[in-house]
């Protein structure tokens, strides 16, 4: 996309930006569309197209702002309008793995950027004076005291051949909004007018609703369907079973009119189940995980401290339940779903219908929260199956029951870590040994891939990291920060903990521990001074984790029996959002809170216990701390940022708890 | 199936349901009133939360029926545009994330204030605590809610 880069007059040029075959030529109505992320029309009307999906990350805003900053025009200038999947037009449009800002920034920038030059060149020959004696502003391009509006230069500038301009980016320090603005969310007018449309707002003309009886334990199949009093129920159209795999987790859907008469059709249904696990048991499987930790490694001299620690089950439990909305016909498919890859979807769906992907139509809305759930497809594939057996569009909605109980849940996992420490008490070698499940929604992921995050370990501890990876005995997914929570967190109990039993200070023995002079050292530096003396009476944990491209450090404040303030320094490299960086860590810190002092998913006879926020003990208000997010200045490139504060949250959390670390939640048997 | 005579944001509504469906199918699948959310249906996690005479209530595990000719104002009849005190402040400290539970988490704050204009921590945990934000807002709800009472009564 880019062919040549260098510094020209402190501008950051780059040149032959990805075109639009077609959208350049004058004909037709003007139209300036350097690639496919930013388009002017002819009245000099801003749209930038957002390839990835916004569950509350803020992709769109970042976006806007990226482009606004490039066009030289205020955020409420540019219309921002969500992508459909298409992977050959977007390239990926996954938001995982806290890459969507990383990711778009170039590009963004890069095609906002040639359009104003663009405009610039037309206007310049316009007027015929040189390029560099014109300036864009305000959605005008400016020649002394004259000015033509982009609207009026769209037409001359879609006719330019974009390769014969040099397109020159912004350079940081002329940001105006970009790491500056105090601007909310671009979406945030419409939430509080309550006029934002979420994938459960999606209803085609037309479109029935579908529930799904789920099975009642663990693998359960559906044998024989009774379904004479549910089709009887006023508004039921149909009772459609769901193989599982090709159609979802499977189960029997029952399909009506609307929402409630649906319900009280699945009250209704009358089903046998077999095989599976009715057994299962959550607290089996940790012991099973404990039992096939890898053997000690060999230690360099006597081991003075091991301990083991236990990670529960947990759910997604995005605020809006699973839904999508899907309409089969012999020709083609539609889906209106909130999804993290409706790129990757559109393939998938491809695949499973013998569709070509052109005949797919896959339609990303807004979600109310993902945290990696809605990255699984198995709603999806349960609308396009009951499309398909109804002939009709069918919304399929979970109930937060459903949700709760068949997720595609974080794995559990068991840590075992042992040490050799010098006469101070630190620690000169460190083994971490890890017994986990592989993401059956992700089975293309090998273990080696896993260990990977095990690896993220920064202070100067040399040692192993060795990894057990057992068959997984329920569904598992991605769930903010994957695998880091598990391993990053380990290796910071066991820091603390280590700590606490030499008696050498949580910030003493980082500080001690961690590279002179890095990022992490810097972030860390910057918390501790943010959160001055510890309050009398208070226990204080800390904790460091680097990922994405991006550090943070934790300090953590406990009095009373709760968390009262906890500060968070972050260096994300460029900051292009300053709220929406604290309101990702903010967000993550509170998913700290919540699974550190309570929430977990638990199993006994072959079934999730939890069914609603009622059991799911996520934080509410009144138990949420005070969080002071510190922004390190950095020029680091765009960090990676919504995973990022889970992790060392988590382990500053347990380890300023004054509970005893036996891993995840703390002070209640886990699993 | 019955008719029901609703008032809904200050508009007459007319609902043919059972008596015992909960309101919010019927706001959301019959009205077209999409502001308030699905959350639990249970009325465990307040993403619903709409006023019935003025008191916050959950439509999810409330029954058509029982609002019958009573006034229900769901988040889209706070003001036409955003510019309610609650609203405003929720603009200002930019609490959404995902947005999905700020429909309820504004309604349960419009509730408060209208009873109590000036509420302490004590009073602001009781009356949100069963609003869940699964983003984790609460810090900026908090801050919210105070700014919100500042601008209910005209300061600055």
């Amino acid at each position: 996309m880019i062919t040549r880069r260098g510094f020209l007059g402190g501008a950051l040029v780059v040149s032959a930006p990805l075109v639009v075959p077609g959208l350049a030529a004058a004909a037709g109505p003007a139209e300036l569309a350097p690639t496919v992320f930013v388009r002017l029309d002819g009245r000099g009307r801003i749209t930038a197209t957002v390839p990835r999906p916004d569950a509350g990350q803020g992709v769109r805003t970042v976006v806007a702002l990226l482009v606004a900053e490039e066009l030289v025009v205020d955020l409420a200038d540019v219309r921002v309008e969500q992508a459909p999947g298409d992977t050959a037009r977007y390239g990926s449009q996954v938001a995982s793995g806290s890459r969507s800002a990383r990711q778009l920034t170039e590009p963004m920038r890069t095609a906002a950027a040639t359009a104003r030059c663009l405009l610039v060149a037309a206007a310049a020959a316009r007027w015929g004076v040189p390029v560099e004696e014109c300036e864009a502003r305000g959605g005008s391009v400016h020649h002394r005291d004259r000015r033509l509006p982009y609207g009026a230069l769209v037409r001359d500038a879609a006719a330019l051949d974009p390769a014969s301009v040099p397109v020159a980016l912004v350079p940081p320090q002329r940001w105006r909004l970009l790491g500056k603005t105090r601007a909310g969310r671009v979406d945030a007018r419409d939430v509080v007018t309550g006029r934002a449309r979420y994938g459960i707002d999606t209803r085609p003309r037309g479109a029935l609703v579908a529930v799904v009886l789920r099975p009642p334990w663990i693998g359960a199949r559906a044998g024989s369907v009774d379904d004479a009093a549910a089709r009887a129920v006023p508004g039921v159209v149909a009772v459609v079973p769901l193989e599982p795999d090709a159609a979802g987790q499977g189960g029997v859907a029952v399909i009506a009119r609307s929402t409630p008469e649906a319900l009280r059709g699945r009250e209704a249904l009358r089903v046998t189940w077999h095989g599976g696990t009715p057994a299962a048991d959550s607290r089996r499987w940790l012991d099973e995980l404990e039992a096939a930790l890898p053997a000690p490694a060999a230690a360099p001299g006597p081991v003075a401290f091991e301990a083991t620690y236990r990670l529960p089950l947990l759910a997604h439990a995005p605020m809006e339940p699973m839904n999508a909305t899907a309409h089969l016909t012999a020709t083609g498919l539609a889906v209106w779903a909130p999804v993290q890859d409706p790129g990757g979807l559109r393939t998938e769906l491809a695949r499973r219908t013998g569709l070509a992907e052109a005949d797919v139509r896959v339609e990303t809305a807004l979600s109310g929260g993902a945290f990696g759930r809605r990255l699984d497809t198995d709603v999806v594939l349960e609308a396009v199956a009951c499309s398909r057996a109804a002939g009709a569009p069918v919304s399929v909605q979970w109930t937060r029951d459903d949700d709760m109980r068949h997720d595609s849940y974080r794995p559990m996992s068991v840590h075992r870590l042992s040490a050799v420490v010098d006469g101070s008490g630190l620690p000169t070698w460190r083994a971490h040994a890890v017994a986990t499940w592989p993401l059956t929604i992700a089975p293309q992921i090998p273990p080696e891939i896993i260990k990977l995050s095990g690896d993220q370990f920064r202070y100067t501890v040399p040692g192993p990291v060795d990894l057990a990876v057992l068959p997984a005995p329920i569904r598992t997914g991605f769930w903010r920060s994957v695998y880091a929570g598990h391993f990053q967190y380990a290796e910071e109990l066991f820091l603390g903990a280590l700590g606490q039993r030499s008696g050498v200070d949580q910030v003493d023995l980082r500080r001690r521990l961690l590279p002179p002079g890095s990022r992490l050292r810097r972030a860390l530096d910057a918390a501790v001074e943010r959160a001055g003396a510890t309050p009398p009476g208070a226990l204080r944990g800390v904790a460091c984790h680097e990922d994405f491209g991006s550090v943070c450090a934790v300090v953590a404040d406990r009095a009373g029996g709760r968390v009262r303030r906890v500060v968070a320094a972050v260096d994300v490299g460029q900051v292009l959002h300053p709220s929406g960086v604290r309101a990702q860590v903010e967000g993550g810190v509170m998913d700290a809170v919540s699974t550190v002092f309570g929430a977990q998913i638990t199993v006994r006879d072959g079934r999730v216990v939890q069914s609603s926020f009622r059991d799911y003990a996520w934080l509410r208000i009144d138990r949420a701390p005070e969080v002071d997010v510190v922004l390190v200045p950095s020029d680091a490139p765009v960090g990676g940022l919504g995973e990022l504060a889970f992790p060392p949250a988590a382990a500053a959390l347990a380890v300023g708890s004054g509970h005893e670390l036996t891993g995840m939640p703390l002070g209640v048997e886990i699993g | 199936m019955s008719r029901y005579r609703l008032h809904v944001n200050g508009e007459r509504r007319v609902v043919d349901v059972p008596g015992d469906t909960p309101l919010l199918w019927a706001l959301r699948e019959q009205l077209g009133v999409l502001g308030p959310k699905y959350g639990c249906g249970v009325g465990a996690c307040g993403a619903c939360t709409s006023l019935v005479d003025g008191r916050a209530a959950r439509p999810c595990v409330t029954a058509v029926a029982d609002v019958a000719g009573r006034q229900v104002t769901t988040i889209e009849g706070l003001s036409a545009d955003g510019d309610h005190p609650v609203q405003r402040a929720w603009l200002e400290l930019d609490v959404a994330q995902c947005g999905y539970c700020q429909p309820g988490q504004i309604m349960s704050t419009v509730a408060l204030l209208s009873r109590d204009p000036d509420p302490d921590d004590a009073a602001i945990d009781a009356a949100l605590r069963d609003n869940v934000c699964r983003c984790g807002t609460y810090s900026r709800i908090r801050a919210a809610v105070r700014r919100a009472a500042r601008l209910a009564r005209g300061e600055r």
